[in-house]
């Protein structure tokens, strides 16, 4: 059963189109993460689904129900991480909880239960009774996570979840969320552009640019439709034709490149390789001083499909933003 | 009902944990009181006059006994005696006197000959109300001066205007409390309610209740509330302390106390709808602040609460029949000095509790659900 049915979902702000008639599906329990640049479309999207615009044409449906006949069902249904930190800083963490739990018409005893559990699990119990002013970056943003579960959603949306966080606190979110998927059989929409993030968290990923989705499958999948392989790269003490032609001659070998002492050895799967690859260089009488493997990425994938990378720069500029509590942005991509 | 409930708790629990809004909410209208009914005055007071006597006879004392009389009553004046006309007027033009009198010679004995004595006054005309009360107070002496005369010489028929007030007497800083209690409502409608939503709108902060059931009522109706909540109490504390400071008695009852907190909520809601339904779409806090001061000149100073309706040109006098400050003096006014029970204020009390009703549909209907 789907969680998310989108139908050539369309956004466009004057002339602008940030979403341009996207179409796919989430299944119930899934993992699915929305993989793009800033401006591609993904903020737009998720708002969307998540009733805070509406779609210029096109349809959807979330939990079973029409974003557009009946968006207070879908609320009810869904949890949403907005991108920005949305918690009341002059609350506390315990109290951003409490209240928002009453928007969902739960009794305190359920908000109170619920509340100890989740802040409990992201390592937040003993700070719930402070100020969310006085919390770091890494801990609002866990406080925001397990806000948008406090009424035990049927899907969860998050958008950008980590972004400028440290890589500890990165995974500290990711792991929470692998758990709640399992336990509650979560659905979960992410959009991110951290490479890493889409393809540890999500089953499948979609890959958006200028408003349209360019790819969609599982990220070994989409990995796998590249024209490049995996590059191994070995640099011995001394390396010959002969040695280069000795490794092509290996069956899961797609090519060798030699450049003096370097050789370029390309493969399918490098890393389940390597070890047959290392044996069949001292068996040609190499000698090797370092190896390194070159797995592909999606960050290929999108340039494969894109022609460009998404850029760090890009991430930095938005996580300054977060941080130091911008105003919204326009309604753009 | 639980859904604004919570909101209401939400925006209760924020303005508690921010003391420097409530302190502000709080000492600004007093400041208020003491800034405007010590610098904008019913009577203007301490104008410095220069007097040059050079007559030095009975006559020209007297006239400046009738002066020096104006000076310790009510205080119009502050007399200066010179020696030296030039330097009188000079002062003058300095800008160090408002105004120079000199009493020529020989004032007492043309005075007393019946012939014409003048006396000169000098006047900074620049300064168009001072002058105008210069020249009113000084006339007035003269004519005390003339009739004192008349009346040794020529007894004629005494004719006396008997003067009685209706309430007991309200001194000017007392006759400004309604103004400040009606400013402190202004305020506190400009810092909480909609103001909260603009400024959760401008933080981004909006959004994470925009995604919630929440309805539209649920949010301007728990916003209103708060508000409402939250002006309230600051009100009635601004009210409690312009009655201590100017000496207003507190007597009347339950009847006046009710009275008087029914005009504040009534006057508060009918701001905080209006409010909503002005701001209900902004998303920047600095609208807020270029609106306030736009908003409290257009609907505080027609409201009656400094100069009497009635004495407005007829347009303004429309604009103060739709504007509910004029309403809320008004009523205010009549419970505070008069005593005045419901069936005095009654109509002022359907206004408010219309345009509230009004203002209330329209914020909710103007209100927009999604970004």
């Amino acid at each position: 059963m789907n969680s998310i049915e989108v139908e050539g979902l369309t956004r466009k702000f004057g002339g602008l189109t940030a979403v341009d008639n996207v179409s796919f599906e989430v299944s119930e329990g899934e993992v699915f993460g929305f993989l793009g640049p800033n401006g591609a479309g993904k903020t737009t999207l998720i708002r969307m689904l998540t009733t805070l615009i509406k779609p210029t044409s096109g349809r959807a449906r979330v939990a079973g129900v029409d974003i557009l006949k009946d968006p207070d069902a879908v609320r009810l249904s869904i949890g949403v991480v907005p991108q920005a930190m949305t918690s009341d800083l002059d609350l506390t963490g315990k109290e951003n909880m409490e209240i928002y739990g009453r928007f969902y018409d739960m009794s305190g005893r359920e908000i109170k239960e619920r509340a100890g559990v989740l802040l409990e699990l992201v390592g937040l119990s003993q700070r719930g009774n402070d100020l969310v002013a006085t919390y770091s970056g890494g801990m609002r943003r866990r406080l925001e996570v397990v806000k948008a579960l406090i009424h035990k959603p049927k899907i969860l949306f998050l958008d950008e979840p980590t972004i400028g966080l440290d890589p500890q606190s990165r995974r500290t979110i990711w792991a929470f969320l692998e758990e709640f998927n399992r336990a509650e059989n979560l659905t979960i929409f992410l959009t991110t552009h951290y490479m890493e993030e889409a393809e540890t968290l999500s089953r499948r990923v979609g890959i958006i640019d200028y408003g349209r989705l360019i790819a969609l499958d599982t990220p070994e999948a989409l990995k796998s439709r590249l024209p490049e392989k995996d590059t191994v790269l070995l640099e011995l003490q001394t390396a010959s034709d002969e040695l280069a032609k000795g490794l092509e001659r290996l069956d899961f070998v797609y090519g060798v490149k030699r450049q003096e002492n370097t050789v370029r050895v390309y493969v399918e799967k490098g890393g389940q390789v390597i070890a047959r690859l290392l044996q069949r260089v001292a068996e040609l009488g190499g000698v090797v001083n370092s190896v390194s493997i070159k797995e592909r990425t999606l960050e290929d994938v999108f340039i494969h499909y894109t022609g460009r990378a998404i850029r760090e720069e890009e991430a930095k500029k938005v996580s300054f933003l977060v941080g130091a509590g911008a105003p919204r942005k326009m309604p753009g991509r | 009902m639980t859904r604004a409930l919570a909101v209401i708790r939400r925006d209760l629990l924020k303005f508690r944990r921010n003391p420097v809004v409530l302190a502000m909410s709080l000492l600004m209208p007093i400041v208020y009181l003491v800034i405007l009914g010590n610098s904008f005055q019913g009577k203007l007071k301490g104008l410095p006059i220069g007097i040059v006597d050079l007559d030095n006879g009975p006559e020209s004392r007297l006239f400046i006994n009738k002066l020096m009389a104006i000076e310790g009553g009510p205080g119009t004046f502050r007399l200066a005696r010179m020696k030296d006309q030039k330097a009188a007027v000079d002062a003058v033009r300095a800008g160090e006197l408002k105004a120079a009198i000199i009493i020529p010679e020989g004032f007492t004995r043309r005075s007393l000959s019946l012939r014409r004595a003048e006396v000169g006054l000098f006047v900074d005309n620049t300064d168009g109300i001072s002058a105008t009360t210069v020249r009113e107070t000084v006339r007035g002496a003269f004519q005390l001066l003339r009739l004192e005369y008349i009346s040794v010489r020529e007894e004629g028929a005494r004719q006396y205007l008997r003067d009685v007030d209706l309430y007991r007497k309200v001194d000017y800083d007392q006759s400004l409390v309604p103004g400040v209690i009606i400013m402190a409502i202004f305020l506190g409608t400009m810092t909480s309610g909609v103001f909260n939503l603009v400024m959760d709108r401008f933080l981004g902060v909006d959004e994470s209740y925009l995604l919630t059931p929440l309805k539209k009522s649920d949010i301007v109706a728990g916003l209103i509330v708060s508000g409402v909540i939250i002006t309230t109490t600051v009100t009635v504390l601004v009210s409690i302390s312009g009655m201590l400071i100017t000496g207003i008695p507190f007597g009347g009852g339950l009847q006046r106390c009710g009275l008087m907190f029914v005009v504040i909520i009534l006057t508060t809601l009918g701001l905080l709808s209006m409010m909503f339904v002005l701001l209900g779409r902004v998303a920047h806090p600095r609208i807020v602040g270029l609106l306030s001061g736009f908003l409290n000149v257009i609907f505080f100073f027609p409201s009656g609460a400094v100069y009497p309706v009635e004495s407005f040109p007829s347009w303004l006098r429309a604009f103060a029949k739709v504007n509910p400050e004029a309403y809320a003096v008004h009523a205010m006014k009549a419970v505070l000095f008069k005593g005045a029970g419901i069936g005095t204020i009654y109509g002022d009390l359907i206004f408010l509790s219309a345009f509230t009703a009004v203002m209330t549909a329209a914020a909710i209907a103007l209100f927009k659900r999604t970004l």
